[in-house]
C-alpha cells in the first residue's frame, strides 16, 4: 500500500463567528478484515480508526471510524471561526501510525 | 472483536420478548428502537431534529454517501455531544462515532460508508441533557460493500 496521503480543503480566512466548512480525505484502503486473498487467507483489518481536528490547541471535532467507513475516507464537518490560529488534523491508523496536516486560519 | 451482527441477533432473541416497550408518542418502529436499545443499553426517541440523509437507492455498497445533521445551537447549555451510526445488516454493525464541541463545531457531518445489503441505517445522537435521539433511513444498495 502506498503511504496514505491526507488532503484538506478549508478557507484561509473567515470572519469571527462565521461557519467554516472543512473537507478532508485520506487515501487509504480501509481493509475491513472481512476479505480473503487468493489463497483463502483472511486479509487482516487495517483502517484509519480515528480522526481528530484541533484548532487553537483545542480539540474541536473528532470521529471514530469502524470497518463500515469507505476506502479513502471522506469527512466533511463545520467549525465556528473563533480566532486566528493553527488547525491541526490527525488521522490515526490501526497499529498506531498517525498522519498529520496543518492549516493556518486567519480570523478577522 | 467488533459489534457483530451475530452478537446482536443472539442478544435480541434472548431479551426481545421482555424488552418490547413502545412508549406513547414514539414513532420509531419497534425493530429500530429495539436495535438501539441493544446497542446502547438506552432508549432513544425517534426525532425529526436528527436528520440522516442518504440516497434511497445507490448502485455501489462500497461508498454510500451519508450526511447527518442536528439543528442545535451548540451552546454549553444545549448541544449535541456525539452522533453514532449503525448498519444492522452489515457483518460488523458499528459504522462511526462523531464527537462535537459546543461553540466550536456544528452538529453536522458528511462521509461515505459501506453497506453489505439493503437496510435501515440508524443514527443515534446524544444531547447535552442526556437524552438520545434516533433516526433511520432505508438504503437499497446493489452490491455488497463489505466483501
Amino acid at each position: 500500500m502506498t503511504t496514505p496521503a491526507p488532503r484538506v480543503i478549508v478557507p484561509s480566512s473567515a470572519a469571527k463567528g462565521e461557519v467554516v466548512q472543512v473537507k478532508t480525505i485520506i487515501s487509504h484502503q480501509m481493509e475491513t478484515g472481512l476479505r480473503q486473498d487468493s489463497q483463502g487467507e483472511v486479509i487482516p483489518r487495517k483502517i484509519i480508526n480515528k480522526f481528530v481536528c484541533r484548532y487553537g490547541g483545542v480539540e474541536v471535532f473528532s470521529a471514530e471510524f469502524f470497518e463500515a467507513i469507505s476506502a479513502n475516507p471522506y469527512l466533511e464537518f463545520h467549525l465556528y471561526a473563533t480566532e486566528s490560529g493553527l488547525m491541526e488534523f490527525a488521522w490515526e491508523e490501526d497499529g498506531g501510525e498517525i498522519y498529520r496536516l496543518e492549516h493556518q486560519l486567519a480570523v478577522a | 472483536m467488533g459489534l457483530t451482527r451475530r452478537a446482536v441477533l443472539v442478544a435480541g432473541a434472548v431479551g426481545g420478548a421482555a424488552a418490547l416497550l413502545s412508549p406513547a408518542g414514539v414513532r420509531a418502529s419497534d425493530d429500530a428502537a429495539e436495535i438501539v436499545k441493544q446497542l446502547t443499553g438506552r432508549r432513544a426517541l425517534e426525532s425529526d431534529r436528527l436528520r440522516l440523509v442518504m440516497p434511497a437507492e445507490f448502485p455501489s455498497g462500497y461508498t454510500v454517501p451519508m450526511e447527518i445533521h442536528v439543528d442545535s445551537p451548540m451552546t454549553d447549555a444545549d448541544h449535541v455531544r456525539y452522533i453514532r451510526v449503525f448498519a444492522p445488516h452489515n457483518p460488523l454493525i458499528e459504522v462511526a462515532r462523531f464527537n462535537f464541541v459546543p461553540q466550536r463545531s456544528l452538529a453536522r457531518v458528511s462521509t461515505r460508508i459501506r453497506l453489505a445489503a439493503p437496510q435501515d441505517v440508524i443514527a443515534v445522537a446524544e444531547l447535552s441533557d442526556d437524552t438520545l435521539l434516533m433516526a433511520k433511513t432505508w438504503v437499497d444498495v446493489a452490491t455488497n460493500g463489505c466483501a
